[in-house]
């Protein structure tokens, strides 16, 4: 790893011209957990870092008067949200997923911000907050826009992001009735990145599925809604034949790659006993539902 | 003598005596070593897995600002004329002459003073390949075309090589065999016959240390700082490539951070020496943990075993056909063929044997010996193999193997009859701790339970020797010079028991001098097994040479019998003032008897290391989803000396089998390495223990051998794990797994065949 400079910007305005707009050897940095792993293998050598953690508009995070929503700024660590009281009563799905999200050290300085940025299918947060239907503030030297997280990423490594673009924060609605669950499927040692991760909430009525949230990720190139899944599901009463048409339908709509966490078929597998577990175990709403 | 705390010292869980320097940090490593005007290595490495090399392009990392040098083979030649070395065979270049004959072999090294300096113009450098065919798998090797030797070039230190000196056309570098009765004629009779074929993967050690070595030449005399095993070998070695007496060559080994067989023989040491000889600077290299997948790794093994039986259940016939994937270079992996080859048939009571065992080239990183030589490789095949025959006999699988097994006196396959060595009680050990007698839960819904058990044994490497100093000084207080190396399993501390015990003394209060070759004794090396048992016989003989001088001291003096006057006294009387010491020299050579042309002998090998191990899995059979939910592993480690010490060896060493069972797979490409870092390259962490995982030793063992009674156990509890799972999970789903590791695509794969819905292989 060679010498670069980093710097630490306290304002926005000062981040935006540090970063520029032309593609290049500069990047913001949030916790610099991923950025480190890709400089140490020489996959990525930076001239500079543009360090966000002293930037406080990208800080805190809170729950909205009326409490319909919570804001989690860029900069909120893993550990910050994973100790909230405030996200396990509101967002408990955030905190059960915490639990087996890579170690301590990396929590403790990991951004969701720059999680979401680096576009990897195999975090575990993305397709949470897509699931749970968050949006993304970006800002930037022309302005700010607002995406919902599920549009962020456009394929492996690649989101909406342009180059002097940041995430400022995230707007995760509370969802009063719905019960969310996040299934980490590892298959070669326990603590692994996930060959398939699936977040899954369901919004119960009785034994009717009234509304439900499917995104897959990990098995697919980015954080994939299962539409077909979802439309399969939705209005119906939960039973095995219900859940085994939505996994046809889930498996249907997307394109699964094998890799070293295992084959496609094998993974196509996991999916269809993965997504009728966790819908099953939504519904009965135990855990962290 | 000083104060004493009552005997005995042997056999107590003492605390390691480097524990506190461990834990708060301070302990001496090669890594923290820095020399004045020290330059770091940086090595570039080949991308192709078998080419000749038509140019390698070093200006612009030379040009590079704080580069000192770059490095080929070239610049090597000019220091070392005959650059290859090995411990088995001298085919290994410094760095690659010509040609690469694996993807990561080293190819030239940058030396800067700044580390990252090196590793940025390391990245620099580029190579031009002529790609030549290449062979990765053992079978094809076996018979392939292509050669990754043109010559085979065994050493001349192993004189049962010799037959293959200049042999050509081949990449088997060595052909074991064993015969015993007549196996055919006994095929002929038998009543059934079984045969199966088992592998293994290519796994890797994973020392928590990555290999370091630092060297400084200077006025025709060299010191070597460095992470190894083998301080001896590495000064016989290097002495010989220098063509220098060994008293030029100084080997200094701190504490290891873990070595599992890796860093023994040559490491990175032959690459530093001829470094600091070509800068006529210090040079450290120390690798990444990445870069070590392309040091030494562990031999896939391709095991095909066929049995014959009398109506009666007995074995009358086994025949061994082992195949070991050796990589590109030997390593050890010769002694890794003959060792794992010699018990490969079981430890059953068997007349007539055949055993085959081929070490192979391929183009694949270099294999050598990791934690068990080869037994956990063979055992996987013989253990699984037993229990598929006792199923088909309609045998109960325990009475099936007490019926067959090999017990005390009996002659092994090779004739070596087996002494001190408690296969059987290990076994039981293992079915009450497994409570193998009560009703056991088969599972439910989409869980099925099974359980399992395998046995397994091994021969240690022979003729060895050890050689100890014991230096009682004039104050009484002693030191203890021996090569042995504490690489974490605690040998350190059991030394000093051993010694205590002689002399009466506080074990805690004996300060323990590491291998340095210019002041400690010769030691073949801390390998399979064999320290406490070698070494230790040769301090338990050294110090009890101290005793008897001391007792001659008091005679000397005048003394009365039992006056047991303090050392220090009895030296002041003797030279007047506090001066003096008393040395005993202790030297360890085990019985041997070299094998005949039908691999026979009746002392094969000094002891017989035994594990026995036992499983229960639940597996998902939706997913394939394996759990090993209680672990047993039992060794007959004779008696231990430092019992905690020993749990601590027993567990350290299923741990990891449990891994080379389960997780830990080298995935390779085309002859690259797909997954050659720690991210995708799953080690067991805590999370993956059993939620029972029970080490013990065999109650009230002894071997008549070892000092006070005690042996090796650094190895026995990986040899009979695999097959314990193997069988665990067979017992589950009624499905055999033949290959490692048993991943849970494997095990649903296997499910989905034996459905006759096989599942689709990606493209």
């Amino acid at each position: 790893m060679a010498a670069l400079e980093i710097a630490e910007p306290e304002k926005l305005d000062d981040a935006y011209t540090m970063l520029g707009t032309e593609e290049g050897s500069i990047r913001p940095m949030g916790g610099g957990t991923a950025l480190m792993l890709m400089m140490k293998a020489q996959l990525f050598k930076p001239s500079k870092l543009v360090s966000l953690r002293k930037i406080e508009a990208l800080t805190g995070f809170s729950l909205s008067v009326d409490a319909s929503h919570i804001r989690i700024g860029a900069m909120t660590t893993f550990s910050e949200l994973e100790q909230s009281p405030m996200i396990a009563q509101h967002l408990p799905v955030v905190t059960q997923t915490m639990k087996t999200l890579a170690n301590v050290r990396v929590r403790n300085v990991a951004t969701v911000g720059g999680n979401l940025a680096h576009g990897d299918p195999h975090l575990d947060l993305p397709p949470v907050w897509s699931a749970l239907g968050a949006s993304v503030r970006i800002v930037g030297v022309d302005g700010e826009r607002v995406v919902p997280a599920e549009e962020l990423f456009l394929g492996y490594y690649e989101t909406v992001l342009a180059q002097g673009e940041l995430i400022a924060d995230i707007s995760v609605p509370v969802r009063p009735g719905w019960r969310f669950f996040y299934a980490k499927v590892t298959t070669r040692a326990e603590h692994d990145w996930p060959a398939l991760g699936l977040c899954v909430g369901v919004r119960a009525e009785g034994e009717v599925i009234a509304d439900v949230s499917l995104v897959l990720s990990a098995a697919v190139d980015k954080p994939t809604r299962l539409k077909s899944a979802e439309a399969a599901l939705r209005g119906v009463a939960l039973s095995d034949a219900a859940l085994a048409m939505a996994a046809d339908a889930a498996l249907a709509e997307v394109h699964i790659e094998g890799d070293g966490r295992g084959s496609a078929a094998y993974k196509q597998q996991l999916l269809r006993v993965h997504l009728g577990r966790a819908i099953k175990h939504v519904m009965q709403g135990s855990a962290s539902a | 003598m000083s104060a004493i705390t009552p005997p005995p010292f042997a056999s107590r869980s003492l605390p390691r005596l480097e524990a506190r320097e461990k834990v708060t940090g301070r302990i001496e490593y090669t890594h923290h070593l820095k020399l004045p005007g020290m330059l770091h290595g940086k090595i570039f490495r080949s991308t192709m897995p078998h080419a000749k090399i038509k140019s390698i392009d070093t200006t612009a990392a030379a040009a590079l600002p704080g580069v000192y040098q770059v490095v080929t083979i070239d610049d090597i030649r000019k220091v070392i004329p005959n650059p290859y070395y090995g411990p088995a065979f001298h085919d290994q270049p410094i760095l690659a002459d010509g040609k690469v004959r694996f993807a990561g072999e080293p190819v030239a090294v940058v030396l800067a003073f700044d580390k990252k300096i090196a590793e940025e113009a390391a990245g620099l450098i580029t190579a031009e390949y002529e790609e030549l065919p290449a062979v990765f798998d053992e079978i094809e090797a076996m018979t392939a075309k292509v050669l990754v030797h043109d010559e085979l070039k065994p050493a001349a230190t192993f004189a049962d090589l010799k037959y293959l000196k200049g042999k050509k056309g081949t990449n088997i570098a060595l052909d074991y065999q064993l015969r015993r009765g007549d196996t055919e004629a006994a095929f002929a009779r038998a009543e059934h016959v079984f045969e199966h074929t088992f592998r293994s993967q290519q796994v890797m050690h994973v020392p928590m240390e990555p290999f370091v070595s630092v060297a400084d030449w200077q006025d025709g005399h060299l010191t070597l700082h460095t992470a190894s095993q083998g301080p001896s070998f590495v000064r016989i070695e290097i002495a010989r490539l220098l063509g220098l007496p060994e008293n030029k060559v100084r080997v200094k080994v701190p504490y290891l951070g873990g070595g599992f067989g890796g860093k023994l023989y040559i490491k990175l040491e032959a690459l530093v020496t001829a470094l600091s000889m070509v800068a006529e600077r210090p040079v450290k290299i120390s690798l990444t943990m990445d870069e070590q997948f392309f040091m030494v790794t562990r031999h896939p093994c391709h095991f095909t075993i066929k049995s014959g039986l009398d109506a009666s259940g007995k074995i009358i016939a086994r025949h061994c056909e082992v195949i070991w994937n050796g990589g590109a270079y030997a390593d050890i992996g010769p002694r890794v063929t003959q060792k794992a080859g010699f018990t490969s048939a079981g430890p059953y009571d068997i007349d007539n044997v055949t055993i085959n065992s081929y070490a192979v080239y391929t183009n694949r990183p270099p294999c050598g010996a990791l934690r068990g030589f080869g037994a956990p490789q063979t055992a996987w095949a013989y253990e699984c193999h037993t229990d598929m025959i006792a199923d088909a006999l309609k045998m109960d699988r325990v009475e099936f193997r007490r019926k067959n097994m090999l017990r005390e006196g009996r002659p092994q396959a090779s004739g070596t009859p087996l002494r001190d060595a408690e296969i059987e009680r290990a076994m039981d050990h293992v079915l009450d701790r497994m409570n193998w007698s009560a009703p056991f839960d088969r599972g439910s819904g989409n869980i099925k339970r099974g359980r399992g058990i395998g046995i397994g044994f091994k021969g240690i490497t022979s003729p060895t020797t050890s050689v100890a100093i014991v230096n009682l000084n004039a104050d009484g207080s002693c030191a203890l010079y021996i090569g042995t190396v504490d690489m974490g399993q605690g040998s350190d501390t059991v030394m000093a028991q051993i010694a205590a015990q002689v002399l009466n003394l506080d074990p805690a209060s004996i300060k323990v001098i590491h291998p340095d070759t210019d002041v400690t004794p010769y030691d073949m090396g801390t390998l399979g097994s064999r320290s406490t048992f070698h070494m230790g016989n040769a301090v338990r003989i050294a110090a009890e040479d101290a005793k008897q001088k001391i007792e001659v001291l008091a005679r000397e003096l005048g003394l009365p019998q039992g006056a047991n006057l303090p050392l220090v006294d009895m030296m002041k009387q003797k030279y007047g003032m506090q001066a003096g010491n008393i040395i005993g020299t202790g030297t360890y050579l085990a019985d041997y008897e070299k094998p005949d042309a039908q691999g026979q002998t009746t002392k094969g090998t000094p002891f017989w290391g035994v594990g026995a191990a036992g499983a229960e899995v639940e597996i998902d059979i939706e997913t394939g989803a394996i759990k090993v939910t209680k672990l047993v592993n039992v060794a007959d480690v004779g008696v231990a000396l430092n019992p905690k010490a020993v749990q601590q060896q027993l567990s350290g060493a299923g741990i990891m089998q449990l891994g080379f069972t389960l997780t830990e797979n080298m995935v390779f490409r085309d002859g690259q390495l797909t997954n050659g870092s720690l991210a995708d390259y799953k080690i067991p962490t805590l999370l993956d223990m059993p939620k029972s995982f029970i080490n013990e030793h065999v109650p009230n063992a002894y071997d008549a051998h070892g000092p006070f009674g005690a042996k090796g156990g650094g190895e026995s509890t990986t040899i009979a794990l695999s097959p314990a799972i193997g069988n665990a999970v067979a017992d589950a789903l009624g499905i055999r797994i033949y290959d490692l590791p048993i991943t849970p695509e494997a095990i649903f794969r296997a499910m989905q065949e034996a459905k006759g819905a096989p599942l689709e292989e990606d493209a």
